[in-house]
């Protein structure tokens, strides 16, 4: 599992991605940690298929006991059904995730851990010093979907939004953003199910100051590549297959 | 999942299984003492000593039926322990493999206690998957000895229907019934036994 710190300040957001070992018919996902002086936040912290390279990439970073919270933006397995084993691992964790898909995910095993509902209108995250707040994405592509924005450190995490479909091994950052279009429109188009949504989103979004956008899938957008992103998902008629 | 496990999953899931057929029975001969009851008190004293078989056949079926009853809920938790017997083995071999792939990390020492908790749990359930398994057996050993007892009284319904005139073959299918009743659920019980036994002393 590759590493990459995305951002380091008086916390750290670290990216994992890229797992060289992975089955090769499941989908690369990439995860997220913040990281501060105490406590540790893993976001999509990915299918159970990846929880054991996971877990030990995380361990350069924090240790198990400092993992204290966990987010899901909606129920899709390569998101989270690992819960099941974070849920054996973790002695004191916290499971923030959209509240309408609380008795979905329990399918997964949540005895241990506290599910935090987020309700409709999204909520925060307090992790020490560090707030984050959840971002409304209904509908893109989960009827109960959120995103994770650091005011701090300016990144959204962008769940399903932003994602490609890339060959293994591809590059962490978007070099060249035309040249990435092609992988991405197909898994946009098809995906995301609803042009209402994605407009509202994109307006809710356009307010945030955003230096990285970091996807679950695929390449993160970085300064004016983030804009780019924005203007083209905004042109893109989506919710083909009807 | 491995075989062993496969086989596990498939042992205790064919018990409901076994188990519900083994309702079905007993509740037909339930049914044919009431059938007999109503014959025996139309033949009058003619089955006179068929009338306490009747009551025996009835007492017999319910007992088995609550017995059947209760060894379901037992099955079904044993079930629920073998689900969650799967999930610690996934966990623990899963969180060998994090220390594994983890020993040059920083903080790799600190997957200790997951693991060894991991380990407890697991080696805890199948200590209580055996213990479990034992006590179904015995359960299923009293159903069987009801079977076997539904036997003996067939046999005494066939010598005391022979006495009962015309109302004989009415009698003899009765006891028919009974020993057929009886067969079927030994041969289900004894199929859930074999399954079972295996994990016994696994």
């Amino acid at each position: 599992m590759k590493m990459t710190k995305i951002y380091e300040g008086t916390h750290q957001w670290i990216m994992f991605g890229r797992d060289e070992n992975k089955p090769v018919n499941i989908i690369d996902s990439n995860q997220y940690a913040v990281r501060t002086a105490n406590r540790c936040l893993l976001l999509e912290p990915g299918g159970s298929e990846l929880f054991a390279p996971m877990m030990a990439a995380v361990l350069h970073h924090a240790p198990v006991e400092q993992i204290t919270d966990l987010f899901a933006s909606h129920q899709d397995p390569d998101v989270i059904s690992s819960l099941g084993l974070w849920d054996q691992a973790l002695s004191n964790a916290k499971l923030h995730a959209p509240a309408i898909w609380e008795s979905f995910l329990r399918h997964f095993g949540c005895e241990s851990i506290e599910y935090v509902p987020i309700p409709d209108n999204g909520g925060t995250i307090k992790l020490e010093s560090v707030e984050l707040q959840l971002i409304p994405a209904h509908y893109l592509h989960s009827s109960g979907n959120f995103h994770v924005y650091d005011p701090q450190a300016r990144i959204l995490m962008s769940g399903d939004v932003g994602s490609a479909l890339e060959a293994p091994g591809a590059p962490m950052f978007v070099e060249n953003f035309d040249l990435h279009i092609e992988k991405m429109r197909y898994f946009h188009q098809r995906w995301m199910p609803s042009n209402q949504a994605k407009r509202a989103w994109i307006e809710r979004v356009r307010n945030l100051d955003i230096d990285i956008l970091a996807p679950q899938h695929g390449r993160i957008f970085k300064g004016n590549d983030v804009k780019r992103f924005l203007d083209w998902f905004d042109a893109l008629q989506v919710g083909i297959a009807v | 999942m491995n075989n062993q496990t496969k086989s596990q999953f498939v042992a205790v899931a064919s018990i409901t299984s076994e188990l519900s057929a083994v309702m079905v029975v007993a509740k037909e001969i339930s049914l044919a003492a009431a059938n007999a009851k109503a014959i025996a008190f139309r033949a009058g004293d003619k089955a006179k000593g068929f009338q306490p078989i009747t009551d025996f056949i009835n007492e017999l079926a319910k007992e088995t039926i609550e017995l059947v009853t209760s060894i379901n809920v037992y099955a079904l938790s044993l079930y629920q322990l073998t689900v969650n017997e799967y999930r610690k083995t996934i966990a623990y071999n899963k969180f060998e493999l994090v220390v594994k792939i983890a020993k040059d990390a920083p903080y790799a020492q600190s997957m200790q206690p997951p693991l060894e908790h991991a380990k407890l749990s697991m080696e805890l359930c199948q200590r209580q998957f055996k213990r479990d398994v034992k006590q179904l057996l015995d359960q299923l050993e009293a159903v069987m000895h009801h079977a076997r007892a539904a036997r003996v009284i067939a046999a005494n319904s066939r010598i005391e229907a022979s006495q009962a005139g015309e109302y004989l073959q009415s009698l003899q299918a009765v006891a028919e019934s009974v020993d057929k009743a009886a067969h079927t659920i030994h041969d289900n019980v004894q199929r859930c036994r074999i399954a079972l036994s295996l994990y016994r002393n696994s």
